[in-house]
């Protein structure tokens, strides 16, 4: 009844090609942007905005990079771990190595070293495709992690073998290390998170993200048209390798403080992968969608019992809390297997006609 | 108008110069000269020879597995011919790739749909701009200024492309929900997008009803009127390319067996011996 679009008219093609056309959808995504930047760091308990909301926008930005490489150039790739890998590390070692430049500008440097490696393992893009690709892939995650286990000097040869987040100040705040308050690391990681997925929803509603998509739905058909493969592939693997070294790094600095090469497992490309499936391949918000059900679920079930005042012996708690969670993620995919980000848009043009459907 | 439906006269007719073609100086836009194509022991092509005149629409005709559409491969650069050489606006090409012929104003559609299945009508016709697209990638980042200018200029084009298909209604529809015939349209229109001077169409009407190839009609002839662009087309429908085309080429087994005007090619025996067979008395 009240999102309706009738009546907005478009009368240039600027208005026409805006991020959010629709008016409502204008409105909705500030009172998003009012309750993310000013209500939750107000009220939130620090509880929430570490187990909750950091490592949902520091995967939301992985899930992001992977859904450009996967779900715009549809090239499947298991290396996202690898990647954060080397955006953590190499944060770790420039920080160190120059304590006195800002931690953004580390950030990015970073994430142009992680994308330049990303460019090395897209290489044999060129020649294989599909799951053959997704295997070829898996070589830079466990190569990359041995090399961070394996060669000392990328963790200054500490007996630990751990990275750890020194203090840094932004603007004469400590934002990362353990003097980092929760509240100062989330608005970090929101600022952060929020300007590079504009800068994603520009690339792939312009030149770049056609380029892409038309690489992914036929690659043929894309080289008679002037489009070189090789080379949107190539630089789909740079942007997706910059933007998991970025959140690599954010995940060090602002979520875990400390970290080993244990943090980048295969398993942490396996959560990435879900999490753009599950949350919808080639959307900007299902990234944010697949990361927030992949995050939040697992905390939910592990609060519901004693929501209802219920108690288990804490291993078939864990037990039921894995088995629900993969039933989740089956059932979600038979109900909608384009993913939470199809649901959303059904929900939509649902509400676009409510309460009268006819 | 119709001096485009009617046909034009044979090559070696002294009538050439009469002025029924409305191009009357027989600029030479492409020369395909003696190719051959094989893989492994199949010829494909074997020494054929013909050109395309600038702003003619040009037919290559023959039956199946004449070397139709490879030869439609070797001009826009997907196979690379083992002998023989194009020749396309004065210049000898050497190696040739698929981007470098696009580049150049060669465009094409394809006999099975090749549409972007994932992306709507109108970022279909957008991607034939690509190539026009210079801004780089950090102005692509920012999508301000110069790069939103730029997209803006580029979807006035392809909106007149929109337009002169007749498809506004399904611009933001993905391509993949079209029927056959729509989707038929968005290829072309994908193609025109990219202002081509040469364009390739392999079999533009297949599979389609009487109306939907009416309508295809018009839109090549408006293409080649209006924009003036030079058309080569293979087609099955003979009626078609006899209204159509200014000239007909015919292949067989891979090799050229005739070439000239529709009425030429059409009491050629070599021509019908080709298409229904040659009793054996």
């Amino acid at each position: 009844m009240f999102y309706r679009e009738t009546g907005q008219f478009k009368s240039s093609y600027k208005a026409d090609q805006a991020i959010f056309p629709i008016t409502q959808d204008r409105w909705f995504i500030l009172f998003i942007f009012i309750i993310a930047f000013l209500v939750i760091p107000l009220t939130a308990s620090e509880y929430l905005l570490q187990a909750v909301m950091i490592p949902l926008l520091i995967f939301s930005l992985a899930a992001i990079g992977l859904n450009l490489l996967v779900g715009y150039a549809g090239q499947l790739s298991l290396g996202t771990g690898g990647f954060m890998a080397v955006g953590a590390y190499m944060t770790y070692k420039l920080t160190t190595a120059f304590p006195e430049v800002n931690i953004i500008v580390i950030f990015i440097l970073a994430g142009l070293i992680s994308a330049s490696v990303g460019f090395l393992f897209g290489i044999p893009s060129l020649r294989i495709k599909g799951f053959y690709l997704a295997v070829a892939t898996l070589a830079s995650q466990f190569f990359l992690v041995w090399m961070f286990n394996k060669v000392s000097w990328f963790y200054n040869h500490n007996s630990s073998g751990t990275i750890t987040a020194p203090p840094r100040e932004l603007f004469g705040v400590t934002v990362t290390g353990p003097t980092a308050t929760a509240e100062t690391r989330y608005i970090v990681a929101l600022a952060i998170v929020c300007v590079f997925a504009l800068i994603a929803k520009n690339l792939v509603r312009g030149r770049l993200g056609r380029s892409w998509m038309a690489v992914r739905d036929m690659d043929i058909a894309a080289e008679i048209i002037g489009i070189r493969p090789f080379q949107t592939k190539l630089i789909a693997f740079s942007i997706s390798s910059f933007y998991c070294g970025v959140a690599g790094a954010l995940m060090v600095f602002l979520w875990l403080g400390s970290a080993e090469t244990e943090a980048f497992s295969i398993n942490e490309s396996f959560y990435v992968l879900f999490m753009i499936i599950i949350g919808g391949l080639g959307s900007i918000l299902g990234s944010f969608l697949g990361a927030a059900f992949i995050v939040c679920v697992p905390i939910l079930l592990t609060n519901a019992p004693q929501l209802f005042g219920l108690s288990m012996p804490i291993d078939l708690q864990k037990h039921i809390e894995i088995m629900l969670f993969g039933f989740l993620i089956v059932f979600f995919l038979i109900v909608e297997p384009h993913g939470l980000a199809r649901l959303w848009q059904i929900a939509k043009e649902k509400l676009r006609l409510w309460p009268f459907p006819y | 108008m119709n001096e485009i439906v009617a046909p034009s006269n044979k090559e070696t007719n002294a009538n050439e110069s009469s002025g029924l073609h409305k191009d009357a100086s027989f600029e030479t836009l492409l020369e395909v000269e003696k190719i051959s194509l094989s893989f492994g022991g199949v010829h494909a092509l074997d020494e054929v020879t013909f050109d395309i005149r600038k702003g003619e629409i040009r037919a290559i005709i023959g039956p199946n597995g004449a070397g139709k559409s490879s030869m439609l491969n070797v001009i826009n650069g997907f196979y690379q011919p083992q002998q023989g050489f194009i020749k396309y606006k004065g210049n000898e090409r050497k190696k040739m790739s698929p981007q470098i012929a696009a580049s150049q104003g060669i465009a094409r559609t394809f006999q099975n749909i090749a549409l972007f299945r994932g992306m709507s009508t109108l970022d279909n016709i957008m991607t034939g701009r690509n190539l026009k697209m210079r801004r780089g990638i950090f102005w692509q980042m920012i999508h301000w200024g110069p790069a939103r200018n730029e997209e803006i200029h580029h979807r006035e084009i392809a909106e007149h492309v929109i337009d002169f298909l007749e498809i506004e209604p399904i611009r933001k529809t993905p391509v993949g929900r079209l029927p056959y015939g729509l989707q038929k349209r968005v290829e072309l229109g994908r193609a025109l997008a990219a202002q081509p001077d040469l364009l390739l169409l392999d079999e533009p009407m297949a599979g389609m009803n009487v109306e939907e190839k009416e309508d295809m009609c018009r839109f090549i002839i408006d293409v080649n009127e209006e924009f003036g662009t030079t058309i080569a087309l293979i087609e099955h429908d003979m009626g078609v390319v006899m209204d159509l085309s200014d000239r007909v080429v015919v292949l067989n087994y891979g090799k050229k067996i005739a070439d000239g005007t529709p009425d030429f090619v059409r009491a050629d025996q070599g021509v019908v011996d080709a298409y229904l067979g040659v009793s054996e008395k």
